[in-house]
């Protein structure tokens, strides 16, 4: 078996992270996440430090009115070009409109196990990486964790 | 005593000052206003929960938990719905029912709670009708606030006065009533014309509608049968308030407790629904008040306002009916009529006249009143608030252009009725 010893989030974490700027429109955001073929973006300022998280989530949530969110059975009867003007009126609005903002973020160097802890208590389906200087390094997902545990058992793909 | 009675005062319109400036959440600096009234000894502990209304506070809690649980059955969106296809799709009828509905609903809940249930499903129909929603949300407020205007529990002025009065159910019902109607009828043909040229149908439009089926808003058809059936009864009890002697706080507990007994559903989330900050801020209120009372200030008003009319009924009604109204277009009706209940109960006491029309022009004018400005008013605050997330945002002056001389009209026909009515 070949068990890497640390188990450390630097071994399972991804380099390669799509980011969003904080001054990012609902636009941007969408164009991003198309284009990249994600779901989730960490939203950043121009130093890379970690300033949020967008997931598509986020988008689909504020493109729903809220008048229909407080009562799901008026959805059935909302006109349906309602859809097409919403996205073409909000495209313009700024992310931190419905960014999530208190986000958590690991350090390189901290245990898998961390990771999976903030992962389970609070839901969350990913984490962005930083270094010392608490600058955005990469990320690590569901997956990575996934392939760690698997790797203790020597399952792989 | 010198001192007690400006401590008294200081603290009262302090209060007040801060609750209409907004800076600090209204319940907040009430309840801190109150506990400070009896901190510094202008009334003790006990005068204090003497002067506290329990009745109000018990109607009004015990309506919420119902109107909380009934809103669950989809009921009032399958009205509006209906009525939209009532209307046939076209717009100025469904204009004109909606109306309606808003001010029949507002007549026996409460303003903010008719708005919050009618508003979103006015957003889809208008989106139907492509037609610009905020006709439809300014007729909303008006009516939700001449609607509460007719009976004891439409509008918390009500409640109040009802419960200091001694007036009934059915008192507000023979009085109130007929001028609501009528103020809101004129509303809503004044609103027609001013909007005529927005409210236009078009053929799609009402083929979208006309493919409604209402049926499908009924969330849970036993519940609302449970809650019509609850509804109904709390109307009759307070109908029959004159043979029964039932008090209205009773009606309305025995009805939370009997919706709650039939759905068995989790006390909890329901009593967690009570707008507490709002029963918060009528126990600060009635502390301050209680506490100027004490302190003999009311019956200094009094008898200014006697002094000032000349104690002339017609005068003094009068005035009272159009000062509410300016009062309560720029602050909240609820601490204004606090306020005046025992400045009329003093009056009372001080003349012996009859003070039932006193009562009456106090009621019109602070809930009628309430539609001049976009802040004169609960339902209004909240309207606005739910348009301006759409991107309707209802511009301070745009709202007063339209709002204030209708406002103006509805008081006129409030003067001539208790005129006629009352005072000759």
């Amino acid at each position: 078996m070949d068990i890497k010893k640390t188990c450390l989030v630097s071994d399972y974490m991804r380099d390669t992270v799509v980011t969003v700027d904080e001054h990012a429109t609902f636009r941007d955001a969408l164009e991003t996440m198309i284009q990249h073929h994600t779901n989730g973006a960490v939203v950043v300022n121009q130093q890379k430090k970690v300033k949020g998280m967008l997931s598509s989530w986020d988008l689909i949530e504020y493109l729903v009115p809220d008048y229909l969110e407080k009562d799901k059975h008026l959805a059935a009867f909302e006109s349906a070009d309602v859809f097409m003007k919403r996205i073409v009126e909000i495209q313009n609005d700024p992310i931190t409109k419905f960014v999530t903002s208190h986000v958590h973020s690991i350090h390189a160097k901290a245990s898998i196990m961390e990771a999976a802890t903030l992962l389970s208590e609070f839901k969350i389906r990913q984490l962005p990486v930083i270094n010392n200087e608490g600058t955005l390094i990469g990320y690590i997902n569901r997956t990575d964790i996934k392939h760690a545990m698997g790797d203790v058992l020597g399952i792989h793909d | 005593m010198e001192i007690q009675f400006l401590i008294a005062i200081g603290l009262f319109v302090g209060t007040y000052a801060i609750i209409i400036s907004e800076k600090i959440h209204r319940t907040i600096i009430a309840l801190a206003g109150a506990m400070t009234m009896v901190i510094v000894g202008i009334i003790n502990q006990e005068q204090a929960i003497e002067g506290i209304d329990f009745n109000t506070l018990g109607l009004l809690i015990g309506m919420m938990v119902i109107v909380g649980i009934a809103k669950d059955s989809g009921l009032f969106q399958y009205v509006a719905i209906t009525a939209a296809k009532l209307g046939k799709g076209k717009t100025l009828p469904i204009f004109i029912l909606l109306g309606i509905i808003t001010a029949t609903f507002s007549a026996f809940l409460d303003n903010v709670t008719t708005v919050l249930l009618l508003v979103p499903v006015s957003f889809v129909i208008a989106n139907n009708l492509n037609i610009n929603p905020k006709p439809i949300l300014i007729a909303e407020i008006l009516l939700a606030n001449i609607g509460g205007t007719a009976t004891l529990i439409g509008d918390p002025p009500n409640i109040l006065i009802g419960s200091a009065s001694g007036l009934t159910f059915n008192d507000f019902l023979v009085h109130l009533a007929p001028i609501a109607f009528l103020v809101g009828c004129v509303t809503i043909g004044l609103l027609v014309f001013w909007y005529r040229r927005e409210l236009i149908s078009s053929k799609e439009a009402a083929e979208k509608i006309m493919k409604f089926n209402p049926r499908e808003t009924i969330t849970d058809k036993r519940l609302l049968i449970k809650s019509l059936i609850v509804l109904g009864l709390v109307l009759v009890g307070f109908i029959t308030h004159n043979t029964t002697h039932i008090e209205g706080a009773t009606i309305a507990l025995s009805g939370a407790a009997l919706l709650l007994l039939l759905t068995l559903n989790d006390p909890e989330e329901h009593l967690r629904e009570v707008e507490w900050t709002t029963i918060f801020f009528f126990v600060g209120l009635f502390v301050l008040v209680t506490g100027l009372e004490h302190v003999g200030a009311i019956n200094i008003m009094a008898e200014k306002l006697l002094a000032y009319t000349g104690g002339n009924e017609t005068v003094m009604t009068l005035s009272i009916l159009w000062g509410s109204a300016i009062f309560s277009a720029v602050i909240d009706n609820i601490p204004y009529v606090a306020t005046m209940i025992p400045l009329v109960q003093e009056i009372g006491a001080l003349t012996g006249i009859g003070l039932a029309p006193l009562w009456w022009a106090l009621a019109l004018g602070a809930d009628i009143g309430g539609n001049a400005t976009i802040v004169g008013a609960s339902a209004n605050v909240i309207v606005s608030g739910m348009a301006e997330k759409q991107n309707q945002r209802i511009g301070f002056m745009e709202y007063m252009k339209v709002a204030m001389p209708i406002t103006f009209v509805g008081l006129v026909l409030c003067t001539i009725y208790v005129y006629f009515r009352y005072l000759i």
